[in-house]
Formats: structure tokens, sequence, C-alpha cells
């Protein structure tokens, strides 16, 4: 991840910073959250539920008053500037696109706050529109389009401004995996051409690989880690990080296609199939509960098969993690076993055994 | 949409269907029989005479003013009660809420004491100024205005809270101050709920009896509304005239139904 990041931008100027950020709203209560934001960066946000993910957005973009603390933004305190001034762009999940307006007219609503004239409105709102591909549905009203045409009109409507950071609030969460795949891209596409400093909460693990520089875990109210996705992921701070994204067999590869839907991908060496039609770099993941664990190579209709030595195993409970470290790349996979089963088939430290999974069990990102 | 399922024969079915068929039933004979009460000549006579045309025209113009100034008091109350959080908002809630079961007679003397030059402090002071609101036209505009503001407060609170406050949001964040976010999208999107409240509370003006009774008094040809007409021929028993009145507010009432139903649909928008 660390070659799309911050370093190779040459961008490491202080975009937004947080102090002290302290905030009570109804139920919800943070204290002394501290976060440091880059100029350009693609920060993504992450944690459950109520963990205060948007609160902590529309505090920045100004929405909600803090009980202590200051927000700057490039050096100037924006505390007390109300959201109109700021600069700060929002878009949210359910889109939040006027319905009583056209998609022209809702992508052109900022700049018409602004007293831009109607020619230079209409140039900038095309623009926009084209390069998004929702150029064609300028006319049409809100309610007449799909979910991602909604939140392409929602994305432009707040880019045209070209703010200072824009924060994304769940953008992808309301689409089909096809339209996110591609809204995705899209996201990615415009922050390299717009260099704009990107805030962005998700529930989608896929998000934080493609488009992540840098990812801050929220729980109740507090920031528990923040760093790189490197850091955040595969060194998770606790096992509330670890559980929350699931995967923990997380691996990058090379993927070459191997005919019939099918991909060749390559880690270190080993090579696994999976259903892709990805070529080249690429990141795997696989479910611990996907691998099947046994002594002797099983003969099914699983693709993968890998051999290596335990090294490890834990006890979570009704579920144990058992560590193998495959025998050709040093790939660690973690499976989940029953307890009774590790009984059952003897499994200790330093045994040889097979890894059995099928090809759609391997998650291409 | 509702779905309806096949039913065998049942027993409570035709119970419960046919109490409400009896209900509209109901409706219709007594409402006919109210309307086909006077001979069609003597029901246009009445409708042209001059007093049922004052009792219109006052009823109209006092109505509107009221309905107007209701609409001022309640669309920046009713935002600010589904929005903000002030001291004393629960309280508020509650008090705005009490002219709802309170029956206007009360709210009628009420008014009445406050404003009266004998009674009241306030009352004489506007006296010696020579104002005087009692048992004038002014007094039944206060009085449907006191009577019909709590109420569209609390229908007003509906349409803006049917606007998610992140429409808001995201105007602000587009440049959009506090009052034109208000004008630009609050307003246009709660617009249904807004219509729909304005035309009941009007219709209730038009129709408001009790607090008027009390404030303004039944005077012939100066205070008389369409409820006062209906009620001033009655007692002196001059019933195609009461009739005619009451058509006019059951025309008025059917009229309200169907804008409020046309209004209140949303035409299939989602706006939360």
């Amino acid at each position: 991840m660390s070659e799309k990041g911050n370093a190779d931008r040459g961008v490491s100027e202080n975009c937004l910073t947080i102090e002290n950020f302290s905030i009570t709203l109804g139920d919800f209560k943070a204290e002394n959250l501290n976060l440091k934001v880059n100029a350009g960066e693609y920060c993504i946000i992450i944690g459950p539920t109520g963990a205060g993910k948007t609160i902590l957005l529309e505090t920045i973009a100004g929405i909600h008053r803090l009980k202590t603390g200051r927000i700057y933004l490039h050096g100037r305190d924006i505390t007390d500037m109300p959201p109109e001034l700021r600069g700060i762009g929002i878009v949210y999940q359910d889109y939040m696109l006027f319905p009583h307006m056209t998609i022209g007219d809702n992508i052109a609503f900022g700049l018409k706050q602004r007293g831009v004239s109607r020619e230079e409105r209409v140039r900038k709102t095309a623009e926009i529109a084209n390069k998004l591909g929702i150029g064609h549905l300028l006319g049409r009203y809100p309610q007449t389009l799909s979910g991602g045409e909604k939140q392409r009109a929602a994305i432009a409507r707040a880019v045209i401004l070209r703010p200072k950071v824009l924060l994304l609030d769940e953008p992808l969460s309301a689409l089909d995996n096809t339209t996110r795949e591609s809204l995705r891209r899209e996201l990615k596409k415009l922050h390299n051409e717009m260099h704009t400093t990107i805030i962005h909460i998700t529930h989608h693990f896929e998000d934080i690989y493609s488009l992540a520089d840098r990812v801050v875990v929220m729980r109740e109210g507090s920031i528990i880690q923040c760093g790189s996705v490197d850091e955040v992921v595969r060194k998770p701070d606790s096992r509330f990080i670890a559980d929350f994204t699931g995967m923990e067999n997380v691996f990058s590869g090379i993927c070459t296609p191997a005919g019939n839907e099918a991909a060749e991908i390559d880690i270190d060496g080993l090579k696994i199939y999976a259903v892709s039609e990805r070529i080249g770099d690429v990141n795997v993941g696989i479910r611990p509960e996907e691998l099947i664990i046994s002594k002797e190579k099983l003969t099914s209709s699983a693709r993968n098969s890998v051999r290596g030595e335990v090294i490890k195993i834990t006890d979570n409970g009704i579920f144990s993690k058992i560590a193998v470290a495959e025998e050709i790349s040093g790939t660690v996979f973690t499976a989940a076993l029953t307890k009774q089963s590790i009984e059952s088939m003897n499994i200790g430290i330093g045994d040889t055994v097979y890894l059995t999974f099928k090809a759609t069990a391997v998650h291409v990102f | 949409m509702t779905i309806r399922t096949k039913h065998h024969f049942s027993l409570f079915k035709l119970f419960c269907t046919g109490t409400a068929l009896a209900a509209v039933l109901g409706l219709i004979v007594i409402f006919s029989g109210m309307v086909l009460y006077p001979s069609f000549n003597d029901l246009i006579d009445c409708l042209l005479s001059e007093e049922i045309r004052f009792a219109i025209t006052l009823s109209m113009v006092t109505a509107l003013i009221s309905t107007f100034l209701c609409a001022v008091i309640a669309i920046p109350a009713a935002y600010s009660m589904t929005r903000f959080d002030f001291f004393g908002k629960e309280a508020a809630n509650i008090l705005l809420n009490l002219p709802l079961s309170l029956p206007p007679l009360v709210a009628g003397i009420a008014l009445l004491i406050f404003f009266s030059p004998v009674l009241s402090p306030f009352g004489s002071f506007l006296a010696s100024i020579g104002i005087n609101i009692v048992y004038t036209s002014a007094a039944i505009v206060i009085a449907q205005f006191f009577v019909n503001t709590p109420y569209m407060i609390r229908s007003l609170r509906s349409s803006f809270a049917m606007v998610n406050p992140r429409y808001e949001h995201t105007a602000r964040t587009l440049g959009c101050s506090e009052w034109n976010t208000f004008v630009q999208v609050t307003l246009p999107m709660a617009k249904s709920g807004l219509i729909a409240g304005i035309v009941i509370t009007w219709s209730k003006a038009m129709g408001e009896f009790g607090a008027v009774l009390m404030f303004a008094g039944a005077i012939a040809m100066k205070t008389e509304t369409l409820p006062m007409a209906l009620f001033i021929n009655m007692t002196t028993g001059d019933i195609e005239k009461s009739v005619a009145a009451a058509i006019i507010l059951l025309v008025i009432s059917a009229v309200v139904l169907v804008v409020v139903e046309h209004f209140g649909k949303d035409k299939g928008v989602e706006y939360v």
C-alpha cells in the first residue's frame, strides 16, 4: 500500500487537525479525540455502528458544535466557522439529492450559492457529470435514478466546488456489488486527479485495500488505532480490529487469467486459484472458516490445496485458530476449528497439514 | 397498497364490514336529508341573500387573515420544535397541545377577559388609545388565530420531521446559509405537508364557533360568520338560511378533504 501513499505524491502538508475533540449529542459522547490528516491523503474510518464516525464527520463539516477542542484546516482555526464557509463537502450513504430539483440543478446547487453565472454553471456541471458518466441524466429528477447514478450525482455535487476536504459517509454501502466496485474505481480516479483530501467511512473491507492511505479505527467515541493499511489490518492493535476486518488471510499477489473465469494468483511463489477477471497486482482474502484442515491430502472438488507446518494454535473460546506456514512461500494461513476437531484430529505444533479451499472462497480485491 | 386476501364466508367479517357500510350510509342519509330539506328555489334565494353573502365574505376574509397569521407563527415555531433543543421545550410542547383538547369556548372566554376594556389592564389600555377588539371582526380573527395556531404548529411539525436533516446539512456544506437552506431546501421539501396544514387550518377557521361566539359575539351582519349565521337563523326559526350556511360549510369541508388527500400523498416522492 505504501507505494501509492504520501511519499509518492510528495505531500506531507497537514490539512486537517483535530485537537482534544469532545462532544456530547444525545446519548453519544466522544472525549479527547485527536486526529491529523495530511493534505491529499485518503483516510478511511472504520468502526462498529455507534462508534461516532458520522458525528465526527458532521462535526468536521461544521454541523455539530464541539464541547471542547479545536479543529484546524490548513492551519486555520475553523472551530466556530459555519459549514457554508468551511469549504468541506459531504456525501452521505443515502445520497441526499434534493428531490425537488433536477440532477443538473442538484450538481450546480453549490455554484449557484456562490453566485457563479448561469453559463459557467451549465459548463461546469456538464463537465463533472460527463466525467462521472451521468451527463445524460442532468434533466432527470433524483427519484428516477438508480442507486449508483444517484451516488455519482451526489459525489459530483460535492466535488464540483473543489472542497478542501471531502467527507464520505459510507458512500458505497447502499449499492450492489458490481456498482460498488465501479464506483470505488471512480473514487480512486477522482482522488488521483483532484488530490482532494478525503475522509471516508466504510464497513467494507475492500475499500480499505483499494483506497486508503491511512486507516482510522473508532469505537465508542474514541480512536483506537490510526495508521497505514498494513499497520491496522495486518498488525491490528486489538482483537476488535481483527474481528472487524474478519478476514485474517490477506495476501498480496499477482493475478493472471487461467481461463474459464478462473485466475491464478502468485503469492511469493505459492500459486492459488480464484474466480476473478482481474489481471496484475491484487490482494486476496480468505476467511479462516473457509479453510479445511487435514493431515492427509484431501481429494475434493476444491481447487486449492497447500501443505504447511502448524506454527501456532490459539484458543479463542469455542473456536481455536491454527496458524499454518505454507512450505514454499512461508505464507502464514490461519484456519478456524472447534477445539473438539483439533483434539480428534490430534493436531499439534510442528505437524504437517494440508489446507484445502475452494477457488470461490478466495476473495480477490 | 393493501393486500386483500380471499376469505371464506365469515360471520365476523360480515359483521365488521356491515357496520362500516352502515356508518357510511348513515352519513349519506343524514347529510342528504339536510341538503334536500329546503326546496331548490328557497335554497338559491338563501344562498344569494344579503345575510348569507355577508357571512361568506366575512368568514373567507377572517379565515384568510387568521390562517396567514397562524402560518407566520407556526412555520418558525414548528421548525424550531422539530430541529432544535431549547430550554423549556418539553413544557412548551405540553402547553401547545393543551388547546387541542380544550373546548374553544374556554379559549373564547379567556380572550374575552384579556381584551375586555373593563376586566383587564391590557383591554383598558387598548381602550384608552381608542382600540376596541371585543365583539368586532378583529375579535373573529384573533379567536380563530388563537385556537388554530397550536393545531397548525402540530401539523407543520410532522411535515418538517419528514425532511431528513441531512438534506439541510448537505446544503450547508454546499455553501448555503441557514436562512437560504430553509427557503431553498426545507420549505420546498415540506411543501405538501405545509399546504395540507394551511388548507386544514383555513377550513377550521371558517368553521370556528365556540371561541368566536364568546369573543366576537353573534351579532347579525356584524360578526356573523357562516357558523354564526347558522346559529342566529336557527334561534330565529329561519331554518332555510341555517341550512344554506350549513351546506356551504359542508362543501368547503369536502373540497378541503380532496385537496388534503391530493397533497397528503406526496406523489410517491421519498423525502426521508
